[in-house]
């Protein structure tokens, strides 16, 4: 830092400024491009997830080992007898990882009204418990919750639709019980809700965990799952592994497996995209690398009487090939700050206040994940670091053949104008 | 003169080449309808056992034809009442409990009836066999010292049926079916329909007995029992009705 060279690559700067800014925005647009475009991918992954697990799925399940993949009825937790449900959901509370935890009883049938019948999934819940995991209780289109000890139910508006009924008509419910009989009952409609994701409105139908239960001749004790919410989806896969190692009691092995394992297909996206990051990241200081090559090529041809005058009073080559790096470097170093500074406050702008494109797109589901089309941005931080480092590498490496070229210069032809 | 002989010869040439396709036909068809007639009333005691639970059902049956048939649970406590309805290709369930009759969707028409191993659809699709499948003969001669043919239905181009294919054994003696087995699309072999117990009711030479075995759960089964059994009795199309179904009362 103390060698004279980096002062004047520094001030060569100033010799052609409208040049030198040109190239300096070159830098700062695609710097600025690059944490912006993965901003806001990273911000469309997060979304994914966290509508994909947070409207039902949970970022955390807790099942009897065979309950996954068949998902068959009679695989409750602790077996045949049950378990203390109070205790394991307190169980699963402890870890620090998650917020809050809630039991769930699945079932399988119809629900019926007038001359309509529709396919369901029955999903036996906790109403307050499942409000703190899940959002699919917070998705009432008309009506309200069903309450324990009640027999009401919640039904999706595409059911309602096929069904026709509203909030307080009858409906019945049938569902095969574990017993091998039939259970059936009357039902009201105490709500309506709408998750956007059709599958789900169509089909998912939630109740009162007792009422399943009893429908479904099932003691209170069994229930097929613990779904928890982990604020921080990423920290799931270790809480999983930690309540997976200290749940375990009794006969009937548990299997505790978060969201990465439930939907794998959310996990295999953000490595996709994560890998797009790095392709992303080439592409655009590929093209910068050009740029500032054509730069720097013109300005030490520019000077090459300079260089030439500087050699032949002996100047070391080495020194001339310094100063067109340490200028070349002080071109990247000023993109960045102006790159910076233009980033970071968009990102916190469109951070907590996204720009709104539904007026333009509308909504759209991926992955079975409702995503709005939010130009939501995560902090970038791992990539704002990397293209700092990629972006002054792009200039050092723009300009070593400039430099090389400079630092070669047969002083005596040059000055001859040869 | 030529037609003379040619129509002679279509009805002889079954007895005289072995078996045709025409009489492999006739007597996959007289099995078919062998449980049916025109139209038939039976009590039936039903076992369902699986790997969870098992239970026992007694129900009245009536049926016309292929298209009309209805099913009314006697026992036990729990379920009597309940009833089924087949109308054309529509079932309609009637669950005493809450007085409601309910259409199933088509959704779940591959749904297992009332828990046994039949599903809906082996209510709704009981079709004439020879209508929707092609019908070879891969087997004559003694199997366990009795005279038997099996023959392969495998369902023509057109036929909207459940199995990929179906075989079934037949005693050559009394045409009495021994077993038949269904298979998916893909070959796998769903489950297999045992037959038992032969003897005259309802004035017909019948299987009594009858097993259905899921190939994937072979731990598992229904078993049918035919208890009382009448063929040709008077019912017409207006039997089947909705009110007929709710009724509680009217035994037909």
């Amino acid at each position: 830092m103390r060698s004279p060279w980096w002062r004047v690559g520094w001030r060569n700067l100033g010799r052609n400024r409208r040049r030198s800014i040109i190239a300096a925005t070159t830098l700062a647009v695609g710097y600025w491009s690059v944490v912006m475009l993965v901003g806001w991918t990273q911000g469309l992954v997060a979304e994914m997830i966290g509508n994909g697990t947070g409207i039902l799925t949970g970022q955390l399940q807790v099942h009897a080992a065979d309950f996954r993949p068949d998902e068959s009825v009679h695989a409750t937790i602790g077996g045949r007898d049950g378990v203390d449900v109070a205790a394991l959901v307190a169980n699963v509370e402890a870890d620090p990882a998650v917020s809050a935890a809630t039991p769930r009883v699945y079932g399988g049938g119809l629900v019926s009204s007038g001359a309509a019948t529709a396919a369901a999934v029955f999903l036996g819940v906790h109403p307050e418990r499942e409000a703190r995991v899940s959002r699919i209780l917070r998705s009432i289109d008309r009506g309200r919750v069903p309450q324990s000890g009640t027999r009401e139910i919640l039904i999706g508006s595409e059911m309602a639709r096929t069904l026709n009924v509203n909030p307080g008509d009858e409906v019945v419910v049938v569902a095969p019980a574990v017993d091998g009989s039939l259970g059936n009952d009357l039902f009201t409609v105490a709500g309506v809700y709408r998750s956007g994701l059709t599958d789900l409105d169509r089909t998912f139908v939630m109740l009162p965990i007792d009422a399943l239960q009893s429908l479904m001749v099932f003691e209170s004790n069994r229930v097929h799952e613990i779904a928890a919410a982990v604020p921080s989806p990423w920290d799931a896969e270790q809480a999983a592994t930690r309540l997976d190692a200290t749940l375990q009691s009794g006969a009937a092995p548990l299997l505790v497996e978060s969201w990465a394992t439930l939907r794998p297909e959310m996990v295999e996206y953000a490595q996709l995209t994560e890998s797009l990051e790095g392709i992303l990241l080439a592409i655009v200081f590929g093209m910068a690398i050009f740029g500032i090559a054509n730069t720097m090529l013109m300005a030490t041809y520019e000077r090459r009487r300079e260089f030439a005058v500087l050699l032949a009073l002996g100047a070391r080559p080495a020194g001339i090939l310094w100063s067109v790096l340490a200028e070349a470097v002080a071109l990247a170093l000023v993109g960045l700050v102006v790159g910076v500074a233009t980033a970071l406050p968009v990102l916190v702008w469109w951070h907590n206040a996204p720009p709104d494109l539904s007026w333009l797109f509308g909504e759209f589901t991926m992955l079975g994940a409702l995503i709005r089309p939010v130009l939501r941005v995560e902090y970038p931080w791992s990539v704002t670091v990397q293209a700092a480092f990629a972006m002054v590498l792009t200039a050092v490496v723009a300009s070593v053949y400039p430099a090389i070229r400079a630092a070669r210069l047969p002083p005596a032809d040059t000055l001859a104008g040869r | 003169m030529l037609r003379f002989v040619l129509s002679l010869s279509l009805v002889l040439s079954p007895c005289a080449s072995g078996l045709a396709q025409q009489s492999a036909r006739d007597i996959v068809d007289q099995v078919d309808r062998l449980l049916r007639g025109r139209s038939s009333r039976a009590t039936v005691e039903m076992e369902v056992v699986t790997e969870h639970w098992s239970r026992t059902m007694a129900m009245e049956m009536w049926s016309l034809g292929t298209e009309y048939a209805l099913i009314r649970i006697a026992s036990p406590r729990k379920d009597a009442g309940m009833a089924t309805l087949k109308a054309g290709p529509d079932i309609w369930n009637y669950l005493p409990r809450v007085d409601r009759t309910i259409k199933l969707p088509p959704s779940l028409m591959g749904a297992a009836w009332m828990g046994s191993h039949f599903t809906n659809d082996d209510l709704v699709k009981e079709s004439r066999i020879i209508d929707d499948y092609d019908i070879e003969i891969t087997f004559d001669g003694v199997r366990g010292g009795v005279r038997v043919w099996e023959f392969a239905l495998t369902p023509k181009a057109e036929a909207a049926v459940v199995w990929g294919r179906i075989e079934e054994e037949i005693r050559q003696d009394d045409l009495m079916p021994v077993w038949a087995r269904y298979y998916a699309e893909d070959g796998t072999l769903m489950r297999t329909m045992t037959f038992e117990d032969v003897r005259t009711m309802g004035g017909r030479l019948v299987p009594t007995l009858m097993h259905i075995v899921p190939a994937d759960k072979p731990a598992e089964r229904t078993t049918i029992r035919y208890r009382a059994l009448q063929f040709d009795v008077e019912l017409d199309q207006s039997f089947f009705s909705l009110r007929r179904l709710r009724d509680q009362r009217v035994g037909g």
